[in-house]
């Protein structure tokens, strides 16, 4: 069972180290084609990513969902996924300002409380259910999966804080949980731009060229980020905060007390003995 | 429109043709050629305007973003005065073109994708998954068939505190709505996981048997093939990469061996649909594979440093014409 456990946090691991590599191969690589003259067949290059990615992720998802799921894990997730799906529905017919969004509020509460397979699993899917109702698969897709996997799955990492500073059920925990919401909020923008980011052509101080190096690359993307996108995920960091803020006690109570409830288990009965046959057990 | 449905691998065969020719070219004529066939096919599927206005969105914001960010090219439109970092400078007719052409490749593949999944059923979708991820697909299936109920759901408490007189005035009043959905919803999760478990689903199923092993070697190989790469292509870096790759495959396929799996009808593959993937396959094959065909090097267009009119090459003209595929075979379907 120990190894069986070694196993599965291997594979957490590298794929998660993959899924990371995918998204920032920007920063780490220096044979991408990319500069003022656009080279034919070089843009092909996010489309082979996209099909690593998802390929991995899918080794990921066969680890996380398959051998251990359980009836209540597939039934709770697959109801949290079709509120959650429906949160991002509500927000397609009226957007809110910028990049905000409901959805990470439910990802992050589920992660917190179920776990962090869990709360992987709630960030994916609810990204795969609410594209396939909306509209939304593109190849872009198997990235806001793995972003929103990993809002979920870190989200177990705020607990051991919340231990430390023994703010169990208090206002701390809140305040805690809205300050990793608006991170993520920044992050999970930051994330999804850089595995187009490559191929923007723009101006010299925030375009990535091949072989500037990692500190260049970096000073390049911050300015690209703050240019173009830190404005629209502002909205999302301080929506996230805010959401968290006003609902979190609430959803954490009703999660919590869920939690306990679907923590059952059917056990077999005792097998009949030749001393004990089931006739004779006094009632 | 009735017209006889294609089966989902030829779609996902179309469509990624379609993403492989838009993301190969910024070659104006070859883009218009490609987007036309995409065209073709959204109308025989029944245009919406909703996905007009959103290409159209697509296409500006692109153009727009690349105007103000790319400062390169020749013809200048307009210069930003002041020493704004980021700002001031040229504005260029070239970045212009270009945003644009990049805003329709993007446009192209977004409304491809519209038309695909409004094409195949959700079900379809989701009978694509692998056996070995049966759990996956019961929660999925659960989850989009649920979504109408949660909306359903929301309407009803919504109008159950209208009527104790509750109206939603700020964002704090929608915990009001949030929370009994919410606790809804569990409920409903509690009552499913009993009836899953009362007819013979495992509560506990770590004990069945996975290729976890396989997985973390292929995952391994994947990973050391990518570092291996990321210092410089080489072969090795390449065999392991796809070591990985294949070991990860055989892991699922051994995994979803011992899943049983029925179906209640299977979708049949007509000779639409060979047709269908025969077409998109050369299209891709024309634009990506190196060497494929001659004048691969018109596709490289760019209209930095000065815009200058596109050269066509008629040999992946031709191939191109293969994205028409699911909008001819829909439209001699419907007898049109």
């Amino acid at each position: 069972m120990r190894s069986r456990r070694i196993v599965s946090i291997t594979i957490y691991i590298l794929a998660s180290l993959i899924g990371l590599w995918a998204f920032l191969s920007p920063f780490l690589t220096a044979n991408l084609a990319q500069s003022g003259e656009l080279q034919a067949g070089g843009p092909v290059a996010p489309l082979l990513l996209t099909g690593l990615v998802g390929l991995c992720y899918l080794a990921l998802l066969h680890e996380a969902h398959g051998p251990a799921a359980g009836a209540t894990t597939i039934a709770l997730l697959g109801i949290l996924v079709s509120i959650n799906a429906a949160l991002r529905f509500a927000e397609t017919v009226v957007p809110g300002p910028g990049g905000f969004s409901p959805m990470f509020l439910l990802i992050i509460l589920t992660g917190y409380v179920f776990g962090a397979r869990v709360g992987f699993l709630m960030g994916a899917l609810s990204l795969l259910v609410s594209a396939l109702i909306t509209g939304g698969v593109g190849p872009w897709l198997p990235f806001q999966m793995w972003a929103a996997g990993w809002v979920g799955m870190s989200a177990r990492l705020v607990r051991p804080i919340v231990r430390l500073v023994r703010a169990e059920r208090r206002l701390g925990e809140v305040a805690l949980l809205a300050m990793f919401a608006a991170i993520w909020g920044f992050l999970y923008g930051g994330l999804l731009n850089i595995w187009f980011w490559p191929y923007v052509i723009g101006d010299a101080a925030t375009s990535w060229l091949p072989g500037i190096g990692l500190q260049e690359s970096l000073t390049r993307y911050a300015a690209f980020y703050a240019f173009t996108s830190f404005g629209w995920d502002a909205f999302a960091a301080i929506g996230n905060a805010i959401l968290m803020a006003l609902f979190a006690a609430p959803v954490l109570q009703a999660l919590r007390r869920f939690h306990t409830r679907l923590s059952f288990r059917y056990l077999s009965p005792p097998a009949p003995t030749a001393t004990a046959p089931i006739e004779s057990i006094p009632q | 429109m009735n017209a006889a449905p294609l089966h989902p691998f030829a779609w996902i065969a179309w469509l990624a043709a379609v993403c492989a020719v838009l993301s190969a070219t910024r070659n104006p004529l070859h883009l218009g050629l490609a987007l036309l066939c995409v065209l073709l096919v959204t109308i025989t599927r029944g245009l919406r305007p909703g996905v007009l206005r959103l290409a159209i969105g697509i296409t500006l914001v692109a153009a727009f973003f690349n105007l103000i960010l790319a400062r390169v090219g020749a013809t200048v439109l307009w210069r930003i005065p002041g020493s704004w970092p980021l700002l001031s400078g040229p504005l260029t007719l070239e970045s212009l073109v270009y945003g644009a052409l990049t805003g329709l490749a993007l446009a192209g593949i977004f409304t491809a994708f519209g038309a695909a999944q409004g094409a195949v059923p959700t079900r379809a979708l989701l009978d694509l998954l692998p056996p070995a991820f049966a759990p996956l697909a019961i929660t999925l299936t659960i989850a989009v068939a649920f979504v109408p109920a949660t909306l359903r759901q929301l309407r009803q408490v919504r109008e159950a505190q209208l009527i104790r007189g509750h109206t939603i005035r700020g964002l704090r009043d929608w915990s009001a709505l949030l929370i009994p959905l919410l606790i809804g919803g569990l409920d409903r999760a509690l009552q499913m996981a009993e009836a899953l478990a009362a007819r013979g689903f495992p509560d506990q199923a770590a004990s069945r048997r996975s290729p976890a092993i396989l997985i973390a070697i292929g995952l391994a190989l994947l990973a050391a093939g990518l570092l291996i790469n990321a210092w410089g292509t080489s072969l090795l870096g390449w065999a392991l990469t796809l070591l990985g790759l294949g070991i990860i495959g055989l892991a699922i396929w051994l995994a979803g061996r011992n899943t049983p799996r029925t179906r209640y009808r299977r979708l049949p593959w007509t000779h639409s649909d060979t047709l269908v993937a025969i077409a998109a396959l050369v299209a891709g094959i024309a634009f990506v594979v190196p060497f494929a065909l001659p004048d691969r090097a018109v596709l490289a267009f760019s209209p930095y440093p000065q815009l200058a009119f596109p050269l066509f090459s008629p040999i992946h003209g031709i191939a191109t014409l293969g994205l028409s595929g699911p909008g001819v075979v829909l439209l001699l379907a419907s007898g049109e």
